[in-house]
């Protein structure tokens, strides 16, 4: 008995002990299982990646800021997300186009918008993978001549059809009709130009390399070139300039037709668009994605979910109101609400015949030879080295973009001097070939020290007396005024220089002055009123700024 | 409730909690990948011509979730010329391999079987059986030419063909010789870049047809230097080779007569461009059938290669059954082509074809002969020819 006690006794405990390993067991395999549940879903839980890019990076023409504002503007007010959720949004730049096509090869922008896709070959050229992709156009629009409509009747119009020799024959004939085209920094400048090499040759197509180097060739396109009043950064600045000073500034001008539309839609002075017999060009318009080597795939998305949101009717119709041609053919350009109208000084059934457009090298070779044939100029800088220049480095950054200036002249045939002030003119450099003497221009530039008054009237009487005695009518006459501070020294008075110049300009070389009013304190009126009253513009800059203007301004020559 | 119960209550409960818990734990996280369910990618290359029927039958198909073996099918597509699909197999450059193919026409099948056949000792496309290649749709070469000028050109030479076009092509005094309206320019004809389309190498092997009026055209005939003299002639009148755009017939409605007056393109890029260029430029577009007839058939093809798996291949034949069914079909006749399903046809009133009749379109096309495709050096040597004489002007 007491045996079986004891075995009963001990029976308890081996029991006890076998459900506490049962618990122990089933408790580790299920701490096991919760660790193994745990740690697998730890692994394959979503990771926490970097927060992903949909930003696309977008450089355009200029001269659709405002449509391009709008279109961008909309696109990110509408919240459109990739479908990982990361917000698509547009980053827009305004660049020239020209310099659209330098960015993208440098690596900048992941997508682009110039005026025409003879840009894109050109991005493309020499290169082993393209960079160019997934292009698209959205909206296109003719290049034409845009003259005021007296001047085109006086040409034959509307019953003749007006080319190029109509208007050499006019401008050789007329020594007070003033037109101009952009430079080849901008399509309808470089197509401008294609259209005048063509007209040279006697063609509409197969222009060979032979043909823009023939001596016949040449001559015409100079010949064309010598009646070029000015040239320009590009269509848009040229239609704000007609727009600002009208029939005074120009007679005729090459723009897009959608800038006749513009124009004719805020001046109660119509344009007409004049559509060359020989044939013009398109501007197309394309949107490209850039393979850069920082795109990503919600770049891309962002980019598709732009390009479908500019083909949509709401933003077709959109640029249809802007004076384009949209892409959607559903949209009627004869219908009562579009402005491509003859009322608007355009025909919706025109152009009748376009130029065959050749290749990027072909067209590479029009834009080096254009510099041998284009009017060449005599350039004066007036640079202002007051003692005040030396705040803020301003001086220093007006010496480097004196420098891009200097570079950006590429026509070796162009003169440039330079008339440097302060209290009083000193040390100026007399106009000669830029080809010579770049670098001396430049290590003078580079030596000048802040010091002195103001003695800015002094200045550009000095520089416009020098270019009257001179009295070159072959060239472009400019000067290149630039001050920080207000008129102290000078021996002369505004009022006293502005008529001197008004008379010089009518019975001399007419003389153009660009001035610029270089910080807060330069006195942009007495600036404004030398430049005014001989056609060309004044504007302000900063350190900031400066040198994008000086880059800007030598597109003029 | 003696001790031994209720620890085994506790354990029960304990063992109950965990998988309680672990299964609100994978609830609450979303979905654990199961390999089993991933979606079956069936990846489409098409040619440019339908891709964007492609795309939408697609986007279609996706969106009725079907499956196989319990997994959704997903059908991506992407559009490229079959010209530079045929390079990019060659060289082996698509990469991923798509699963499905779909050129502009039967013989490209053949020209990448060819090359395939040598690397791998078997064709890579099959031409019988389940996954042979299949004709979506089709579609044939048609000259579409402005109204205006069609009238001048027909009084001068009483027919649009590829030598009338020629002579055309190369009058001095342009349109004025032709005794057209000298606003007009210079006659302008319209080519597909053959680097950017294969429409345009295949405009050429049509033009050398009738340049030797016969159907089948071999490397020795266009090598002929009077061939290629009287080709560059007809190929200089092109404006613009440089475009942006490998859809031809859109430059042609969006630029009108401006950039070109005519060319022999796909029938069903003109009709369904038609309208869009009558009410861009007031003067219709006309349609004229050629005397030797390219067709386009737009053959479904399966890869055959270890690349794609069974399930993969299975898929897509689903999709190409699809692109056959009644409605889908029927969006294609609405897009300018011919089905292929007889169930759909095309002499309706709201078909594209009855709806410019009268400009020249016809439901069934006179003229019977039929270009015969061109072997690889032929093309070849077309394309060379080309890139040497015409790219570079």
């Amino acid at each position: 008995m007491s045996k079986m006690k004891r075995l009963k006794k001990g029976s308890a405990p081996n029991s006890t002990c076998a459900i506490l390993f049962g618990i122990a067991f089933v408790g580790v395999f299920a701490l096991a299982g919760c660790i193994f549940l745990i740690a697998f879903m730890l692994v394959n839980a979503p990771t926490e990646t970097p927060v992903a890019n949909a930003t696309l990076d977008l450089a355009y023409s200029p001269e659709k800021e405002s449509l391009m504002q709008e279109i961008v503007t909309r696109f990110n007010r509408a919240n459109y997300k990739t479908p990982r959720g990361t917000a698509m949004t547009i980053n827009a730049t305004k660049m020239d186009a020209a310099d659209i096509v330098e960015a993208a090869r440098a690596g900048k922008f992941t997508a682009i918008s110039p005026d025409s896709s003879l840009w894109l070959a050109q991005i493309d050229a020499g290169r082993d993978h393209a960079l160019v992709s997934e292009a698209t156009r959205f909206a296109v629009t003719p290049i034409v001549i845009a003259m005021w409509e007296d001047v085109a009747r006086s040409l034959g119009y509307p019953q003749k059809q007006i080319g190029w020799q109509d208007l050499l024959n006019k401008a050789r004939s007329d020594p007070n009709f003033k037109w101009s085209h952009p430079s080849t920094s901008s399509a309808s400048g470089t197509l401008a130009t294609l259209a005048e090499f063509y007209a040279g040759a006697n063609k509409t197509r197969n222009l060979t390399e032979e043909d823009i180097k023939n001596r016949a060739t040449l001559d015409y396109v100079s010949a064309l070139e010598k009646t070029v009043r000015a040239y320009g950064e590009g269509e848009q600045a040229t239609i704000d300039q007609v727009l600002a000073k009208g029939k005074s500034y120009l007679d005729a001008f090459v723009v897009s037709e959608r800038l006749v539309i513009y124009h004719n839609s805020k001046s109660q002075t119509k344009l007409v668009a004049i559509y060359p017999a020989e044939g013009t060009l398109w501007q197309d318009h394309p949107l490209a994605l850039l393979e850069q080597a920082n795109l990503n795939d919600e770049q891309r998305l962002t980019f598709r979910r732009l390009r479908d949101f500019m083909l949509s009717p709401e933003i077709q119709k959109i640029i249809l109101q802007a004076g384009y041609r949209p892409v959607d053919l559903n949209l009627r350009l004869d219908d009562p609400g579009s402005p491509i109208k003859t009322q608007n000084g355009v025909d919706p059934a025109q152009p009748q015949t376009t130029l065959q457009m050749p290749n990027a090298a072909i067209i590479e070779q029009v834009q080096s030879y254009w510099f041998l044939t284009k009017r060449p100029a005599n350039i004066l800088l007036v640079v202002d080295t007051s003692g005040s220049m030396g705040e803020q480095n301003k001086l220093g950054q007006a010496q480097d973009a004196l420098s891009t200036f200097l570079d950006q002249i590429q026509g070796d045939r162009d003169r440039v001097g330079l008339v440097p002030f302060a209290s009083s003119v000193y040390g100026t450099v007399t106009l000669q070939d830029i080809g010579t003497q770049r670098d001396a221009l430049k290590n003078r530039v580079r030596a000048f020290k802040a010091d002195g008054r103001t003695a800015l009237l002094d200045a550009v009487a000095f520089a416009y007396d020098d270019l009257q005695k001179r009295g070159d009518k072959e060239r472009i006459n400019a000067i290149v005024a630039m001050t920080d501070g207000i008129e102290n020294a000078s021996s002369t008075n505004t009022n006293a220089l502005v008529q001197k110049i008004r008379r010089g300009n009518q019975t001399g070389v007419p003389v153009i002055i660009f001035s610029i009013a270089y910080g807060n304190d330069a006195d942009f009126n007495a600036l404004n009123a030398l430049a005014e009253v001989t056609g060309g513009f004044s504007r302000r800059a900063d350190p900031e700024t400066i040198r994008k203007l000086y880059k800007i301004l030598s597109t003029y020559f | 409730m003696n001790r031994t119960r209720l620890i085994f209550f506790a354990v029960i409960a304990l063992a109950l909690v965990i998988v309680g818990v672990s299964f609100l734990l994978q609830q609450f996280s979303g979905n654990i990948p199961n390999p089993t369910a991933q979606p079956i990618a069936v990846r489409v290359v098409s040619a440019l011509p339908i891709e964007p029927w492609v795309s939408d039958a697609a986007q279609k198909f996706n969106a009725e979730k079907r499956t196989l073996d319990g997994r959704t099918i997903v059908v991506t597509v992407t559009p490229m010329d079959s010209v530079t699909a045929l390079g990019k197999y060659d060289r082996g450059e698509l990469n991923p391999v798509p699963t499905a193919w779909i050129p502009d026409s039967r013989y490209l099948i053949e020209l990448v079987n060819a090359t395939q056949s040598e690397k791998l000792g078997r064709d890579i496309f099959l031409t019988d059986g389940e996954y042979r290649a299949r004709p979506v749709v089709t579609s044939l070469f048609a000259w579409g030419i402005y109204k205006s000028r069609d009238q001048v050109l027909e009084k001068k030479f009483g027919e649009v063909n590829w030598k009338t076009i020629h002579d055309a092509a190369i009058a001095k005094g342009g349109w004025v010789e032709l005794g057209g309206d000298p606003k007009w320019g210079y006659f302008k004809l319209i080519v597909p870049n053959p680097n950017k389309n294969a429409a345009g190498l295949l405009a050429m092997v049509s033009a050398a047809g009738e340049y030797y009026d016969k159907a089948s055209i071999a490397t020795e005939d266009v090598t002929n230097p009077k061939f290629q003299s009287w080709l560059k002639e007809l190929m200089s009148s092109v404006t613009d080779f440089s475009s942006l755009s490998s859809y031809t017939v859109e430059d042609l409605a969006l630029f009108g007569y401006s950039v070109g007056d005519g060319g022999q393109l796909l029938e069903s890029d003109l009709l369904v461009n038609m309208g869009g260029i009558q009410t861009r430029w007031a003067d219709p577009l006309v349609i004229v059938y050629p005397k030797y007839l390219t067709w386009f058939d737009f053959p479904f093809t399966i890869w055959m290669g270890p690349e794609t798996s069974a399930v993969e291949k299975n898929a897509a034949l689903l999709f190409q059954k699809f692109l056959l069914t009644t409605p889908i079909q029927t969006l294609a006749a609405q897009r300018g082509f011919r089905p292929v399903n007889t169930e759909v046809n095309i002499t309706g009133a709201d078909s594209l074809f009855k709806k410019y009749e009268a400009q020249g379109a016809r439901v069934i096309v006179e003229r019977t002969t039929r270009m015969r495709a061109p072997d690889r050096d032929t093309l070849n040597a077309l394309r060379r020819w080309f890139d040497l004489n015409i790219k570079g002007r």
